[in-house]
């Protein structure tokens, strides 16, 4: 669990990290641009039984078979149906893997100084599954950077 | 740096692949002798050959470091072998053998890393030479001097008598003595079959020129049959700048001698093996490490890449000094890919001492023992073949016509292509589907079309089958590795076990092969280090032999490969399994509600190990949680079974092919399953008289009289249906293992083959695999599809 220290410390040494910002609900969400392939709409997603209820099922991404997580099943927020903004994000992992996650609506791509990234509370309550890796201020908004390793760490029963 | 001089780096590829076999023919060979206790002359000899092929290509690769170890252990066979030491201590023998080849395998795994530098085996070549001397000093006193002789002798042959010596000076004041001396070795290169010279750094130091002025320059010659001495005097003496040239020693000088002194043989290479030039090369890198004196035909083989061409249409023409024969041809055979060999008749009867291509057959004494032997002892190679009809003889030859024979039809392929062409055929398989049930099809009475398209489909298949054959390699090679395990775990945790091998030669994809290496390799340490008990007392108390057994055993079962470990040790103890999963809060229920089948299982959760302590083999608690999720990964499942003082099977059930399946498409709601067709026996409609309810409501359908459960896959999977009419949908019986059940779904779609996707590791903690789900794939129209495990899913209901 020492882990999120180290990579806020890396993030803070870099001099500006881009990400690409999206929303869910109410908030403005992150995530850092190493993550991303590419951003698609939403296509027929299927099924696949008896998983959990935030993996929404398998998409055909061009002949690979790509899970897709709902950002909001996740958050436990309330779910909404999809609209012609509502788009799939799907990101890449160092090991190869693709995991597609479902937002309400991308925004931009944003360029954050080292010095408007701050640390997370360090709080038993606040934050507890560690999802958001830090917080962003970036033109009078608030910006929670995920931890792409984290979204998905969970489902794969720890360290892989 | 680059790694290879140009044009090796197409060879490494090559050069990695032969040495990790040789390596491995080693270490069985080693294995064997180990548990023989003792050398053949027939292993001696292959550890021997196999050795001095690693040198021979190693030094072709410019891997000085792997050709010098190789030749570290090729001289300690060669003084075992020749010597016949009593070896006071084999375990260290054995070590130190397996220490070199491990170094060996470790170091070829670097090669292919771009940055490779060479490492430097100084330690392990030392601890070799400290042996030698030991084996020296216990050999017999008269024969230590034989075995010290190679080098002794391999210096004589630069003085070889027989040579002629000159001395030649340079006019006064002509300045750059030694550019002047390479002249006139120019000159002569091409009238003489053999020549040295001193200085022989000319070239490179222009210090030399001092000495020329001062001694003169020195050149030791012999000339090429059909040349004479004088002939070689006259050229030198023509030579620019040359004033004196003095003739020291008048070696054997005519005809006759050249003759008796040079046979020629001609070498073919097998049938596109590619690059024969290259291959030449490696022959004649063997040659030199036996014969000095080699010249070859065409000579430009390692500049030209044209040459390959003349050596497959004429042959590869190599001229060596008769007298070593014997141990010429042991360098030949032992290249790779030299498919034969024949001498050259267009001399005197002298130089055939080795009765021509059958020279090594009939003669494996003087063959095998080959390299140095012959540069120990220049006897003649002549009377040997007759003295030496052993019964080696008909191992040596039947070896030689068997590599010989099948080598020709074997070629190696890098797998990446044949995945690639797997690719290919799934691709086909799935654009097959597109075309033949293409929707704009529907409606349209095409006979000629379907009777092509039936033609197309079959073709197909007969492909996939080609390729699958292809790729299907027997789990021996996996096996194999782990009597190695086995054998350095029982030296260290001090047990003594015997692995045995059932059904090895059962056959799977070689991309599975791959992946099963660690998951066994845990398995069998885990089996000997937690399985077998820790004291041969407390076997011998159970009745048990004290001697443990570990039994790897394959076979092939509907579709699948079913591996089992089985160990005859303690077995595990479920309460010692539930009470360190409780302490690790492993547990979701409580402890009454489990299984027995639970409980053995939950070894194999993330953080559990029963061992106390944490031992160099296991113990950190993730080896069987690796083991199962390397081998989910594959499609496949593994279970355990044990039974407390009898000991504990780990069960591997793997798919054979990780590829296509034939599948009958169910739809269920929105969601469309594949099932295996292999695995189901009929599907119909269902009829009220049929269905019969248990005492809880649970229902049943009668066939012919048989009963089988109902399992309603609505239900199963929380989907919505469009019916839950059960006479409204199809039944469908399913049957797997020679367990059986009815599925009900909504309807069937058709049949088709699917390419098996397995699925992403995001799933991989929630058990889909025991659910039924074994993988998914990518229908024709873009669709997924779920390809049920009707295994999984009859054990599940």
């Amino acid at each position: 669990m020492a882990e999120p220290e180290a990579t806020v410390s890396e993030i803070t040494a870099a001099s500006n990290t881009e990400m690409l910002s999206f929303n869910v609900g109410d908030a403005i969400y992150a995530i850092e641009i190493k993550y991303i392939k590419e951003i698609i709409e939403v296509e027929q997603i299927t099924l696949v039984p008896k998983i959990p209820g935030h993996i929404k099922g398998v998409i055909n991404l061009r002949g690979k078979v790509v899970p897709v997580i709902s950002i909001r099943k996740r958050f436990e927020i309330e779910e909404i149906p999809y609209d012609s903004r509502t788009c799939i994000i799907v990101l890449e992992f160092e090991d190869g893997e693709q995991v597609g996650i479902i937002v309400d609506r991308v925004q931009e791509v944003v360029d954050v100084k080292s010095s408007d990234i701050s640390q997370t509370p360090d709080s038993k309550n606040v934050n507890a599954n560690r999802y958001i890796k830090s917080i962003v201020h970036f033109e009078n908004n608030v910006i929670l950077l995920i931890d792409g390793n984290k979204l998905i760490n969970d489902d794969r029963g720890g360290s892989l | 740096m680059a790694k290879f001089e140009a044009g090796m780096e197409a060879m490494a590829d090559m050069y990695v692949f032969e040495t990790t076999s040789l390596l491995e023919q080693l270490d069985q060979i080693l294995m064997k002798t180990e548990n023989e206790s003792g050398f053949g002359e027939e292993e001696i000899n292959e550890i021997f050959r196999t050795m001095h092929t690693i040198k021979g290509s190693s030094a072709m690769m410019g891997l000085e470091n792997m050709s010098k170890l190789a030749h570290a252990i090729e001289d300690m066979f060669y003084i075992i072998r020749e010597n016949n030491p009593v070896i006071s201590s084999p375990e260290e023998l054995y070590d130190l053998i397996f220490a070199a080849s491990d170094l060996m395998k470790a170091e070829i795994e670097l090669i292919g890393e771009d940055e490779y530098t060479p490492t430097d085996f100084s330690d392990q070549m030392n601890k070799i030479e400290a042996f030698v001397a030991v084996l020296k000093g216990e050999s017999a006193a008269p024969e230590a001097s034989a075995a010290s002789a190679p080098q002794a002798a391999e210096a004589a042959v630069v003085e070889g008598a027989g040579d002629t010596i000159v001395k030649v000076f340079f006019e006064e004041d002509c300045k750059m003595e030694n550019l002047r001396a390479s002249l006139v070795v120019n000159r002569i290169t091409e009238l003489c079959s053999k020549l040295d010279y001193i200085p022989p750094d000319i070239e490179t130091n222009s210090d030399t020129a001092k000495t020329i002025i001062a001694n003169g320059f020195e050149i030791h010659f012999r000339p090429k049959k059909n040349k004479t001495i004088d002939e070689i005097l006259d050229t030198i003496k023509n030579t620019p700048n040359v004033s004196r040239c003095d003739l020291i020693c008048r070696g054997s000088t005519d005809d006759d001698a050249a003759d008796e002194n040079i046979s020629t043989v001609c070498v073919y290479f097998d049938d596109d093996c590619k690059m024969e030039n290259l291959r030449a090369a490696l022959v004649i890198n063997n040659i030199k490490d036996v014969c000095e004196n080699v010249t070859y035909e065409p000579a430009d083989i390692e500049e030209n890449s044209e040459s390959s061409k003349v050596i497959v249409e004429q042959g590869f023409i190599v001229h060596f000094d008769a007298d070593k024969t014997a141990a010429v041809v042991q360098a030949i055979e032992n290249t790779p890919s030299v498919k034969l060999y024949e001498f050259v008749e267009d001399h005197s009867q002298q130089a055939a001492p080795a009765a021509p291509a059958a020279a090594a057959p009939a003669a494996p004494k003087a063959a095998s023992s080959a390299a140095p032997a012959a540069a120990a002892a220049p006897k003649p190679a002549a009377p040997k073949p007759a003295a030496a009809p052993k019964p080696a003889a008909d191992n040596a030859s039947h070896a030689k016509s068997s590599t010989g024979g099948s080598k020709q039809s074997l070629i190696s392929v890098n797998l990446n292509k044949l995945d690639t062409l797997l690719d290919l055929v799934g691709e086909i398989v799935i654009t097959e589907a597109m075309v033949t049930s293409n929707p704009d099809l529907n409606g349209l009475k095409l006979d000629n079309f379907q009777k092509a398209a039936r033609q197309l489909r079959k073709l197909n298949e007969e492909l996939q089958d080609a390729v699958m054959s292809i790729r299907m390699v027997p789990l021996s090679g996996a096996f194999n590795k782990m009597t190695r395990i086995v054998r350095d775990m029982k030296v260290k945790l001090n047990k003594d076990v015997d692995l045995v091998f059932e059904g090895e030669e059962t056959e799977v994809d070689k991309s599975i092969i791959d992946q099963l290496n660690d998951p066994l390799m845990h398995m069998v340490r885990n089996s000997m280090d937690h399985g077998i008990e820790e004291n041969v007392e407390d076997r011998i108390a159970a009745g048990k032999s004290p001697k443990g057994k570990i039994t790897l055993s394959a076979s092939n079962a509907s579709g699948e490969v079913i591996i089992i470990v089985a160990d005859d040790g303690a077995g595990i103890n479920p309460e010692k399994v539930i009470a360190k999963a409780e302490r690790n809060g492993l547990l979701t229920k409580p402890v009454s509600e489990y299984s027995e089948k639970e409980i053995l299982n939950m070894i194999m959760l993330p953080g559990f190990s029963t061992n106390e302590e944490v031992t160099e083999y296991s113990g950190r608690g993730v080896g069987m949680d690796v083991v199962r999720k390397n081998i989910e990964k594959l499609g496949g499942t593994v279970s355990v079974e044990s039974k407390m003082g009898e000991g504990t099977n780990f069960i591997i059930k793997i798919p054979l092919t990780l590829s296509i399946v034939e599948g009958m498409e169910i739809s269920v709601g929105d969601s469309i399953f594949s099932i295996p067709i292999n695995s189901i026996r009929e599907s119909f409609k269902v009829k009220p008289d049929q269905i019969v309810k248990d005492t809880n409501g649970k229902e049943m359908i009668m066939i012919r009289g048989e009963c089988f459960p109902l399992i309603r896959l609505y239900e199963m999977y929380g989907i919505t249906p469009f019916t839950y009419d059960i006479f409204e949908g199809i039944i469908i019986l399913v049957e797997t293992d020679g367990k059986r059940a009815c599925l009900f779904a909504d309807k069937l779609i058709g049949e088709q083959q699917v390419v098996v996707k397995p699925f992403c590791s995001l799933f991989s903690n929630y058990n889909i695999k025991q659910r039924g789900m074994s993988g998914c794939s990518i229908l024709g129209d873009g669709s997924i599809t779920i390809i049920l495990d009707v295994n999984n899913i009859i054990s599940d209901f």
